[in-house]
């Protein structure tokens, strides 16, 4: 009991409980089976590029282009489906932008690693050149007559549940995406070389290197998927939202580093784990949209979402002085 | 010997060929129109009113913008307009106080400037606006009202609780209901959805759960328009929850058609193009006596100007745009 009560992952399951139990109680409407899968679907985008930060983060890096990457993919890769009125399934946009998220990626580990600069600014120049590239070269309208297959994703739901009052809450099927690179990057990160090379690199470089881990090889690993799963992350959202717009996910590194680090990853490397992340997704998530339901003022909002996450903090970084 | 002949004909004809429209009409202007941002629906469908006008006139007209939304590359266009020596400036200004001062130079140099979405410009001829802000809110109101039957809950929403122009929308929107709608009321104070459709979409849905009984959504931001249609038709709402507020049919058409949404409203680009490219003919013709309120323009929506009390050189139209299913396909941006 008290292996449990020592973890990040069990403050954040119990501050997450608690908020819902208050929630609920406020408004009734939170425990509906369409609000829990409304939580799930918003989830799915930050949960997903939470899952890259996490193996950056935890390889002692960050990387903030990744809004800016999922734009840049999922944006050029509808821009040349609709130009060839591409009318095939979900997978090639998706392996699109995945590739093209996963190059640039690699671009981002290749300064890193090659010339050993800081992450920060490397990501942060990727980000802009990205954005800048995007809107000389590609295009910066609203793109709204995407490929069928990208509306269809957007309707395709795996669950439906009746409800009391009769309407129907569906499940959507991004969240199959979000449980499919859960489950991947966790058996990465847990069961393979590689995946614990990130937590050496992490912990000592130096360390991970005399005993034989490729430094260079784990850094382009972690920024390559980091990039790729943004890719796949820009086509969830695009495709959720049913346009592509450049102006779109502007912003959302903040919220992805902050659900890492609740979720108990150390900023500096070295620990962390999947569940963990997906708690601190999952806890950022349910507080953004209930606060509607608990009849906040747009104008508190903002508060509220700051505040939260520097409690929970607060509370973790207590618990480990007391032990 | 015969092919010099050939090119000087050429020549010839050619000068006579450009030469022509010069020569028919009386003084020719050289007038360029400069939007926020070139590249996007709105600025083509507003160079679309530059060159009709500029066929039916015959005057030099011709619409160019800055590549990016920023302030300082704007500014050097208006910088080599003045070097150029156009006659006027139809000016869309991404920051007033950023243009101030290359316009100050503009109208030294006898440029003449038309300003536009831009109340408080000071340095301008005059500033036409498509509409007064609130009676443009009212306006959707009417229509989100009498999808709901004059009765039920709504929820409003703005890009950010500091815009100007979206508070004063939904200000405008507020005041119509209560004055006219006395069963109708607000389920929650005004959300505020940073301009962004995923963040509508987030909170409308949100809204929904928390209101079992919301009846309308008026939308100030145009990305509501699309967050809205996603979130009723996920519900299956269609007919139990209205929508009216700003939208552009080429992002929201899609939900008008299928019926999640009743209406949307925005100012027609190239109307505004026309209008701002007439007043500065009309100020080169040495009409400028002539535009007062209740001026008619001749085009739809500025048929009867009204001028701002506080501002003798600001000039507002009733120009904005009802899109409704029936008439959805016509405005392709």
């Amino acid at each position: 009991m008290t292996k449990y009560l020592q973890k990040t992952e069990f403050h954040v399951f119990i501050i997450l409980v608690a908020f819902s139990l208050v929630c609920g109680s406020m408004n009734a409407g939170f425990w509906s089976a369409l609000n829990i899968f409304s939580v799930l679907k918003s989830s799915s985008t930050v949960g997903i590029m939470a899952l890259g930060m996490l193996m950056v983060i935890v390889a002692g890096g960050i990387d903030i282009s990744i809004p800016a990457v999922a734009v840049f993919a999922v944006y050029s890769t509808a821009k040349y489906l609709v130009s060839i009125n591409y009318s095939g399934g979900i997978l090639l946009p998706f392996a699109m932008a995945t590739v093209i998220g996963g190059l640039l990626g690699c671009v981002n580990a290749f300064f890193i690693s090659k010339y050993r600069l800081a992450p920060l600014i490397v990501t942060l120049g990727m980000a802009s050149a990205c954005t800048g590239f995007l809107r000389t070269f590609i295009g910066s309208s609203v793109i709204a007559n995407l490929p069928q297959s990208m509306f269809d994703f957007s309707r395709a739901t795996i669950l439906s549940v009746t409800q009391a009052d009769g309407s129907v809450a569906r499940l959507s099927v991004a969240v199959v995406v979000l449980a499919v690179v859960t489950a991947l990057v966790w058996f990465l990160m847990n069961y393979t070389t590689p995946g614990r090379g990130l937590y050496a690199l992490g912990n000592d470089p130096v360390a991970a290197e005399r005993i034989s881990f490729n430094n260079k090889r784990i850094q382009f690993m972690a920024y390559g998927l980091s990039g790729a799963l943004a890719g796949i992350t820009g086509v969830v959202h695009v495709s959720l939202i049913r346009q592509a717009n450049i102006r779109d996910l502007e912003g959302v590194e903040m919220e992805v580093i902050a659900a890492v680090v609740l979720g108990g990853t150390a900023i500096t490397g070295g620990r962390g784990t999947v569940v963990g992340t997906l708690l601190g997704v999952l806890l950022l998530t349910v507080i953004k949209s209930s606060l509607i339901l608990m009849d906040i003022p747009s104008s508190w909002q903002k508060v509220v979402i700051g505040g939260v996450p520097i409690l929970a903090t607060v509370t973790t970084s207590l618990r480990k002085k007391s032990f | 010997m015969k092919s010099r002949m050939t090119v000087i004909l050429l020549a010839v004809m050619a000068f006579y060929a450009l030469a022509a429209p010069g020569v028919a009409g009386e003084k020719k202007y050289k007038i360029a129109t400069l939007p926020k941002l070139d590249g996007i629906a709105w600025s083509h469908r507003m160079r679309e009113g530059v060159d009709q006008y500029a066929k039916e006139t015959g005057h030099d007209l011709w619409l160019l913008g800055p590549s990016k939304s920023d302030a300082a590359e704007q500014v050097q266009i208006v910088e080599s307009l003045i070097a150029q020596g156009v006659d006027a400036i139809c000016y869309v200004p991404f920051s007033v106080e950023a243009s101030e001062p290359a316009l100050k130079k503009a109208r030294e140099a006898d440029i003449v400037i038309i300003g536009h979405e831009a109340t408080t410009l000071e340095n301008v001829d005059v500033i036409i606006e498509p509409f007064d802000n609130h009676a443009y809110g009212a306006n959707v109101m009417k229509h989100l009202a009498a999808n709901m039957g004059g009765k039920g809950k709504y929820i409003c929403t703005v890009g950010s609780l500091t815009s100007k122009s979206h508070n004063e929308w939904i200000d405008g929107a507020v005041a119509y209901q209560e004055a006219n709608f006395p069963e109708m009321s607000q389920a929650a104070p005004r959300l505020e959805t940073y301009d962004d459709a995923a963040t509508d979409y987030a909170k409308l849905k949100e809204a929904l759960v928390a209101f079992p009984d919301l009846k309308g959504i008026c939308g100030a931001p145009d990305p509501t328009s699309v967050g809205a249609g996603l979130a009723i038709e996920e519900r299956g709402l269609e007919g139990k929850v209205f929508f009216s507020g700003t939208g552009l049919p080429s992002t929201a058409g899609q939900y008008i058609k299928s019926g999640a949404i009743q209406t949307i409203h925005f100012w027609d680009p190239k109307i505004a193009a026309i209008a701002m490219n007439k007043l500065a003919i009309m100020i080169l013709d040495g009409k400028r006596d002539d535009i007062k309120a209740g001026l008619n323009l001749g085009i739809d929506g500025f048929t009867d100007l009204k001028q701002d009390p506080n501002k003798p050189n600001l000039f507002y139209g009733q120009g904005w745009v009802d899109v409704d299913k029936s008439n959805v396909d016509e405005y392709p941006f």
